[in-house]
């Protein structure tokens, strides 16, 4: 747990980085640094008891999406904004850098296996995503649906 | 309806889809936003085509002799978060109160001519960001003063290759390539510096979130075009990023630097 809160600060800083180069509204700073650190937090804790970090990249996108969902329908303004700088930490920068120097080592082997995680990671956010989108997608209709036949009865 | 109006009123829609697609928002919401503004204005067929390069928009109605149809190319782009809010909240507000086409267009002006936040805070923000991951991927102290000055470095690097219209591969190749010189020189010059946090936290501030974001929920929208070009984009932006190290890196071995 001690370990886990210099994390969280750590990504909470970063997402501010990236909310003020991506120019979020003030307003939403606030909303959006809390999506950015829990979806690192879901990443480190799903890595650490799953021992896959394809599979945190996963969850932690999940995780992310339902946040801007939420945040999004409390302010009223479009899930973009807290999504971007959300996804924004879990894109496997450090793996493009280690894939990379796999290939100049001449570590084929090496390169394959960390460019393949790469790869996967970089899907694996996609597919949380994806999910996330669709569960969302499904909700409202359902949610649409129950008010059309309250004002129907 | 006379032919005059309905052509502002296609200027009006086409400007906000436009201010949204530079400003990096996705296909449904361009698409949506011009239809909305112009159903608003009386317009009873709208049909609209975007793509992150250009938009096509037709727009007929009863009793008018021909079809209007407007193409606008878009060229470059910037992620700006606000702008899209921004538009979404005039979009809503055009919709439902009664305002006119002229101050639609002003309002417009308004948001297109907004710079949120001055360079120094931006600045200030990509220090941040690549100090802070510097950190996360395993540095110190001193690899975070590094990578934060490094980080600003290169965050004025690609805002100057922005102002010059270059592209986006040779963006990130330069700008990492900068990076991973300016991380290799405090590696050498300060004892007990390890260059690879600082080089992995200034790529983060590169790294295609924007186009993967976008690229997903264009394929959810059912905007196949739009989500494979911008995977595309994803993919090629990471390549360029570890090319731009890997050259660099590359050379800096060959003169009998360090040994990876």
């Amino acid at each position: 747990m001690m370990t886990l809160l210099p994390q969280f600060l750590l990504a909470l800083f970063a997402t501010l980085g990236f909310t003020i180069i991506f120019r979020v509204p003030v307003k939403k700073i606030p909303a959006c640094i809390v999506v950015g650190a829990f979806g690192w937090i879901t990443y480190l804790v799903s890595d650490h008891y799953l021992g896959s970090p394809v599979v945190g990249c996963f969850l932690a996108a999940c995780i992310v999406g339902l946040f801007s969902f939420i945040a999004a329908t409390i302010f009223k303004d479009a899930t973009t904004i807290f999504e971007i700088p959300g996804i924004l930490c879990l894109v496997p920068g450090s793996k493009i850098f280690y894939t990379m120097e796999a290939l100049l080592n001449n570590d084929l082997t090496e390169m394959g296996t960390v460019g393949l995680q790469t790869l996967l990671m970089a899907g694996a956010i996609a597919m949380g995503l994806l999910v996330m989108g669709a569960v969302i997608g499904i909700f409202r209709s359902l949610m649409r649906m129950t008010v059309t036949l309250k004002e129907k009865f | 309806m006379e032919q005059k109006r309905r052509k502002d009123i296609l200027i009006l829609a086409i400007r906000a889809g436009k201010i949204m697609m530079k400003s990096g928002a996705e296909i449904y919401r361009v698409e949506d936003t011009i239809e909305r503004i112009c159903k608003a204005c009386g317009i009873e067929y709208v049909n609209v085509f975007a793509t992150p390069t250009g938009i096509f928009v037709s727009i007929d109605s009863y009793g008018s002799d021909d079809t209007v149809t407007y193409i606008k190319r878009i060229r470059s782009s910037a992620t700006d978060l606000s702008k899209i809010s921004k538009v979404n909240q005039f979009s809503r507000e055009f919709t439902t109160t009664d305002m006119t086409v002229e101050e639609g267009m002003k309002l417009l002006d308004e948001i297109e001519a907004k710079r949120p936040y001055p360079f120094a805070v931006r600045l200030l923000g990509a220090g941040v960001v690549t100090s802070c991951f510097s950190v996360i991927f395993g540095g110190t102290v001193i690899e975070f003063g590094v990578a934060f000055a490094v980080g600003m470095l290169c965050y004025t690097l690609s805002r100057f290759l922005e102002k010059l219209e270059i592209n986006f591969f040779i963006k990130g190749f330069v700008c990492t390539a900068l990076a991973s010189f300016c991380a290799l020189l405090a590696a050498a010059s300060i004892e007990g510096a390890l260059y690879v946090p600082a080089i992995t936290g200034c790529i983060m501030l590169f790294v295609p979130g924007v186009a993967i974001t976008n690229s997903i929920r264009d394929f959810l929208s059912g905007d196949m075009l739009s989500g494979l070009a911008r995977m595309t984009e994803a993919a090629l932006i990471g390549v360029s990023l570890a090319a731009g190290a890997g050259v660099v890196i590359k050379l800096w071995t060959m003169m009998g630097g360090i040994t990876l």
